[in-house]
């Protein structure tokens, strides 16, 4: 009697404890699935970024940044995305342009000598070469006013080096 | 004085003995039952099943990967919270291993080994494996953890009590308590790009296409046909986690 009791007692328990989905596709909560597949999205495609800025795309697309993805260096548009129509009717929020990093450390992340990118360089049987300098040698040349290096996208097209 | 073997034990010795083998050889004649008996053969199923192809060779290391992993999957920003991160391994003439990856190569790599005593260098880009025999996956306690249909190893945060066990578990290092939601996290295969038809964050922002994914069912696809013309390892053959993500160019210095 006691037993059957017990046994009941943790039957109720178990019902109220496990999860409704538990269990629907394997030892899990069915629903974490469908939780994890609607998170928002923050990096959009280069397709996208390529109907409104076709300009920019058509340049890129003819360069050695061909392969690159827009959001690799402008960061990720999704919002900008969303809220941008292609009419231009509406102006964006400052928050939703997107801020390029023009430094030459930015550029250097890719660009810059290290013994690890060398065999890249070298390597003529790819054509797609990694281009390699020296950051802290390359171009000494001032800003006039702000005393600063100059940066890299001052001389070279980003979208088209 | 040695005692005289007792007859009885001896045959209770080889009964037993005789059981254990007959049991392996009926277990292994009992197909269904197979899951248990030899545990995680590959799942059998439709629709995709997706596996990971990392080129080292092509990896310039500029970070984009664990950069655009951060901002896609709100990351903290801290440089020990990675989901997926670049280390750049320098062999030394004299065989001395330095490992490096300062803020997981989001801010590039600064070389700390002088050119002339350098035999080899290169980058590693490490990321969760996605292992269809996951430790993490069998030692979490409330199935909080698991792998998913297609082959993505994904986290609960509704279900994790953060016990940090599948933390311990994980021989690749690809998981952390998320500090903000004190829960198990790690890498989603950005999940939720992936059921919307999208590439991955790391994926789609690798300048040198180092890094593929793919249906590994389809025998078609990029990944299998790289993984066919490439001599493509994973990590850590020896621990059997089923690990699909397949390295080509991998050196035996890598852990």
């Amino acid at each position: 009697m006691t037993f059957a009791v017990v046994i009941a007692l943790f039957l109720g328990v178990r019902y109220l404890l496990v999860p409704k989905s538990f269990g629907e596709y394997g030892h899990y909560r069915g629903l974490a699935l469908a939780e994890n597949a609607d998170r928002p999205l923050h990096y959009s495609t280069s397709a996208n970024c390529a109907r409104c800025h076709e300009d920019i795309f058509g340049d890129k697309s003819k360069g050695h940044h061909a392969g690159l993805s827009c959001e690799g260096c402008h960061g990720p548009a999704g919002k900008h995305v969303l809220f941008s129509d292609s009419t231009h009717t509406i102006k964006l929020a400052d928050s939703l342009i997107l801020k390029r990093d023009s430094t030459r450390q930015f550029c250097a992340v890719c660009h810059e000598k290290n013994a690890a990118r060398i065999k890249i360089l070298f390597d003529t049987i790819n054509k797609s070469v990694v281009k390699v300098v020296e950051e802290k040698k390359h171009n000494h040349l001032f800003d006039k006013e702000t005393h600063k290096l100059l940066n890299c996208i001052e001389c070279h097209n980003p979208h088209d080096p | 004085m040695r005692k005289p073997m007792d007859k009885s034990s001896r045959r209770t010795f080889l009964k037993s003995g005789l059981v254990l083998a007959g049991g392996v050889v009926a277990s292994g004649l009992l197909k269904p039952f197979n899951a248990v008996v030899l545990a995680g053969d590959k799942p059998k199923g439709e629709g995709p099943w997706y596996g990971i192809g990392i080129d080292i060779e092509k990896c310039i290391g500029c970070g984009r990967c664990a950069k655009s992993c951060k901002l896609e999957n709100n990351v903290p920003m801290e440089p020990f919270y990675f989901r997926s991160w670049v280390e750049q391994y320098t062999i030394k003439k004299d065989g001395e291993v330095t490992i490096v990856s300062p803020n997981g190569g989001i801010d590039g790599f600064k070389q700390t080994v002088p050119d002339n005593e350098i035999f080899k260098s290169f980058f590693v880009p490490k990321m969760c494996n996605h292992c269809y025999k996951s430790p993490c996956v069998q030692v979490c306690p409330v199935g909080a953890t698991f792998v998913s249909p297609e082959g993505v190893v994904l986290v609960d945060p509704n279900y994790c009590i953060g016990c940090r066990y599948c933390v311990q578990a994980c021989p690749y290092g690809c998981r952390f308590l998320n500090p903000e939601k004190n829960v198990a996290d790690k890498c989603t295969f950005c999940y939720h790009r992936l059921q919307k038809g999208m590439s991955p964050a790391c994926f789609a922002n690798c300048p040198t296409k180092a890094r593929i994914y793919g249906n590994l069912r389809d025998k078609s696809s990029e990944l299998v046909s790289f993984i066919k013309n490439h001599t493509c390892m994973v990590l850590k053959p020896n621990l059997n986690t089923g690990s699909k993500l397949f390295y080509n160019a991998l050196s035996m210095e890598v852990r």
